[in-house]
């Protein structure tokens, strides 16, 4: 395996249903806020669930310089917001760059489905008449990253990567990739997703949304909680990040991405894929298993996830599986889709730099087949070398990002 | 040091077939191949060239009738994954024991079965929403299907940038090969044809209409119209060297190089043939070859009035005296604009074109604008010493992307 | 509705939904064990019985329905069909 130039995270910026802005979020996920409560964005009544994790008091003009917010879907607004907190967070005088040479890659689930469900409107009223440009010009997933470009007036690659639950890690590891080779000085890279009445229904019509709390790996466990917001990174080669007096959060030392091919919406049985995904995300970043000090979990709540990717943890670290703290923030979260490992991975970092990781809240009852310490429901001071970032998604796309800590030389 | 990247197999379901030497024979023989719309006329559409792959039958391809759990994007995606398997000499033995790894690129995704997912449930109550038709409303879902069903363990990737997106999984599994990320990867793209895409690009004005006027969806055509929407699904096997000789695969071709750009201001004057410009130019640089050493074009060309233009327009900056030389084609002349499949679509035919030196015409081109009447347009199938193609694909949006191929490498000489 | 009439139309839901000839559904058939199917295909089932039958079952009726009979036996209770 080739060996690459590190990549620096050196800004972050996160809009969630907790809390705006790296600082409130930390503070809040420290503290064990959540974000869960009645669904508004529309009506549950015909549903037995009615619950979901929304970010409230969003206000998009706060982050637009340019274009109108009202010219886009909402997960472009929430894309937005976190890329120009990424920036202002990183402190990258964007006058002093090739902009041809920052680029932009974003994961997602649904893309903007308000565009989707207003058409499904029309066409079941009967006035189709109603579907103007603005469906083609507002729907299709790409436009996401194409909108942050715009806004930003960044000219290097914009790229989505719609793989669904996972899709936070493969925006950064792509971007990560772009850094490595040269193609790109500095790229925003992570994920967004916004709340979704189909993949609400969706989830709903599994069964597998919790009616009150989302307790992953818990005894008790009933489900996820659907929810929304957006995590982008500001990624560059570290040696330039350190050449301008950036402050680095941490490096992506590497990833690992795998498919199970086995079901598309239930994972490997015996975690085979998952623990390949992790087995080489340490490979590629020259970690051994032993060196993980923290891990992320995809963590949903639901049974099945739960006790699977606990099987997957043990096949990938042996005996250190049980050293490792291991918590999911979508306790507090909720499952915020295409934006949730990008959420993740800014927690990874924000745990290496602040030292304290964050709890699995609402764990009250062990369960015989998650045996693992999961952090329970109060965060904790853990100094974090190495930490592992894992997302599963629907397809069977299986992804793990390694985040070390960085000490200047 | 960077792997090369060579092609191994290519499979494709279109309005031409499933054969890539017919589809390239029909392509250079002029045949339109494309049906008609005709479906949506009582919603207010009149009839124009596009549409489905109506002789399409998934059972043929995936010999089985336990069909329900893929939606057609899923089918298609599936379909061509095979015939790609087959043309690339892939057993299920090779697959029990290797990783190969998929890259789609797609436009709309499963927009079809989400719209209906979410239809059924508006009609009927949440209870009536089907759980196999959920597990599709995922964008990357046709890539999780065409995994399951093949066995597919490796990166599995699904990416969507417009009308460009296939080339650009093209693009983006090279980079996993080059970068030793994987040693064998199936990438290009699927766009089913569907009312919700067709229905959305005519509103946005983007299509042709009917084909009363003689320019319609002719590309590079003064009186071009806008695109005929199709349907198509098409793959390429990529390989590293060192799997390509493990297993004494038949080399193709070879992936060169490769770039993408993008120009939100693309409508303005100053700003409109950048992006195209950049993803060219990228290409060369990063094939590390001057304009020169192209011998033909397969432009992304599709009857676009901004699109076509634009393009035009950056061959002429990029190629700067050697474009009025280097031959120009447009095979969606002939099957209309397929979205997330036309990039491998091109390179299919291009490879069919290093193979017999025939490149085809663009069918029924007769006028150009006078600003780039200059370049060398095929008009009609020529015969070339083709040994480097570049293919170019242009978005709706701004957004552009380029690849260079080369035919097959001396033999022996794959290092 | 004679329980005949009910047993075919299951088996016929479940043909469509996952390509199984109807001569090949025996009526005592598990969905897992003996259909192999799983719990996607398994939910599509009864979600398209309930469609069909035009009732809706609550999440333990879904979950307790295993076999090709299990079937049959709901939709008969629910539409109050009398044995043939």
């Amino acid at each position: 395996m080739t060996t690459f130039p590190a990549v620096a995270v050196t800004g972050i910026g996160i809009v969630t249903s907790i809390g705006t802005g790296r600082e409130s979020f930390w503070n809040a996920i420290l503290a064990g806020h959540c974000g869960f409560g009645p669904v508004k964005s529309f009506d549950t009544r015909l549903y037995d669930v009615h619950i979901g994790a929304e970010v409230s008091d969003f206000c998009p003009q706060d982050y637009f310089e340019d274009a109108d917010p009202a010219t886009m879907g909402r997960t472009s607004q929430l894309a937005i917001a976190a890329s120009r907190l990424a920036l202002r967070d990183g402190s990258l005088n964007l006058a002093g760059i090739d902009r041809n040479h920052v680029g932009v890659c974003v994961g997602t689930t649904s893309g903007e489905p308000q565009y989707i469900e207003k058409f499904d409107d029309h066409y079941m009223e009967g006035r189709l008449d109603r579907v103007g440009r603005e469906f083609v010009n507002g729907y299709p997933s790409h436009l996401v990253p194409f909108h942050i470009a715009k806004e930003l007036e960044l000219g290097g690659e914009a790229m989505m990567i719609p793989t669904a639950c996972a899709a936070g890690n493969y925006a950064i590891a792509h971007a990560c990739d772009l850094l490595r080779s040269g193609k790109a000085d500095a790229m925003l890279a992570g994920g967004a997703d916004s709340f979704s009445r189909i993949t609400y229904t969706g989830f709903a019509r599994l069964g597998a949304i919790a009616p009150t709390l989302c307790q992953p790996f818990d005894r008790n466990r009933k489900g996820m909680i659907p929810g929304e917001g957006a995590a982008m990174l500001l990624l560059e080669p570290t040696h330039k990040a350190a050449a301008r007096g950036a402050n680095i959060y941490c490096e992506i030392a590497g990833y690992g991405l795998s498919c199970d091919a086995h079901h598309m919406t239930a994972a490997h049985p015996e975690g085979e894929g998952a623990a390949r995904a992790m087995r080489l995300a340490l490979q590629q970043s020259g970690i051994r298993p032993e060196d993980v000090n923290y891990i992320s979990a995809h963590g949903t709540g639901t049974p099945t996830n739960d006790r699977l990717e606990t099987i997957a943890v043990k096949k990938a670290f042996g005996e250190h599986a049980y050293k490792v703290p291991i918590s999911s923030v979508k306790s507090m979260l909720g499952h915020t889709m295409g934006a949730a490992s990008a959420i993740e991975a800014a927690v990874c970092a924000l745990a290496i730099t602040d030292g304290r990781i964050p709890p699995t809240m609402h764990w009250q009852d062990r369960d015989s087949e998650c045996d693992l310490d999961y952090v329970p429901n109060t965060a904790r001071e853990h100094k974090v070398r190495v930490a592992m970032n894992n997302a599963y998604a629907f397809g069977g796309n299986n992804s793990s990002l390694i985040l070390t800590a960085y000490s200047r030389p | 040091m960077k792997q090369r990247v060579f092609i191994t197999g290519v499979g494709l379901i279109s309005f031409l077939g499933d054969s890539p030497a017919l589809f390239h024979k029909k392509l250079c023989d002029g045949n339109k191949g494309m049906g008609r719309v005709t479906e949506f006329e009582e919603q207010g559409f009149a009839s124009q060239p596009g549409g489905k792959v109506e002789a399409f039958l998934p059972e043929v391809f995936l010999k089985s009738k336990a069909l329900r759990p893929l939606d057609r994007s899923g089918r298609l995606l599936a379909s061509a994954a095979k015939l790609t398997l087959e043309n690339s000499n892939w057993t299920s033995q090779d697959l029990a024991v290797r990783d190969v790894g998929l890259v789609l690129g797609t436009m709309f995704g499963s927009m079809h079965t989400i719209s209906q997912f979410d239809r059924q449930a508006l009609g009927g109550g949440p209870s009536c929403a089907s759980p196999l038709d959920f597990a599709n409303t995922v964008i990357n879902s046709a890539a999780g299907q065409t995994a399951i069903w093949h066995k597919l363990r490796g990166i599995n990737s699904t990416i969507a940038t417009g009308a460009t997106s296939g080339l650009m999984a093209i693009g983006y599994a090279t980079d996993l090969i080059q970068s030793g990320r994987q040693t064998a990867v199936l990438a290009g793209g699927t766009d089913e044809f569907c009312f919700e895409a067709f229905c959305g690009l005519a509103r946005a004005g983007l299509l042709c209409g009917p084909d009363s006027t003689a320019g319609c969806s002719v590309p590079f055509e003064k009186r071009r119209t806008g695109i005929a929407l199709a349907e198509a699904s098409a793959l390429l096997m990529l390989e590293s060297a060192e799997s390509a000789q493990t297993r004494g695969a038949v080399i193709l071709g070879e992936v060169l190089g490769h770039s993408n750009a993008y120009n939100p201001r693309w409508k303005q004057a100053a700003h409109e043939a950048d992006a195209v410009i950049r993803s060219m130019r990228g290409a060369l640089e990063d094939a590390r070859l001057s304009p020169q050493e192209v011998d033909c074009i397969s432009a992304a060309a599709n009857g676009s009035i901004p699109g076509d233009r634009n393009e035009a327009l950056a061959i002429k900056a990029v190629f700067n005296g050697h474009g009025e030389k280097v031959l120009i084609t447009a095979i969606k002349s002939m099957i209309g604009e397929t979205l997330g499949a036309g990039g491998a679509l091109q390179a299919i035919d291009l490879l069919e074109t290093m193979r017999d030196h025939a490149v085809p015409g663009i069918a029924h081109l007769k006028n150009v604008e006078p600003e780039f009447a200059s370049l060398n347009f095929c008009r009609k199938p020529e015969f070339i010493d083709t040994r480097i193609g570049l293919i170019n694909a242009v978005g709706f949006d701004g957004h552009a992307c380029s690849l260079l191929l080369s035919g097959p490498p001396a033999w022996g000489n794959l290092v | 509705m004679d329980v005949e009439v009910i047993r075919t139309k299951i088996k016929q839901t479940i043909s469509r939904v996952t390509g199984i000839d109807v001569e090949s559904i025996a009526d005592a058939a598990s969905y897992e064990t003996d259909l192999g199917l799983d719990s996607l295909s398994i939910l599509e089932i009864s979600v398209e019985v309930e469609s069909q039958f035009k009732f809706h079952a609550s999440d333990e009726e879904m979950s307790s329905l295993r076999t090709v009979e299990d079937a049959v036996n709901l939709v008969r209770k629910r539409l109050g069909a009398e044995v043939a």
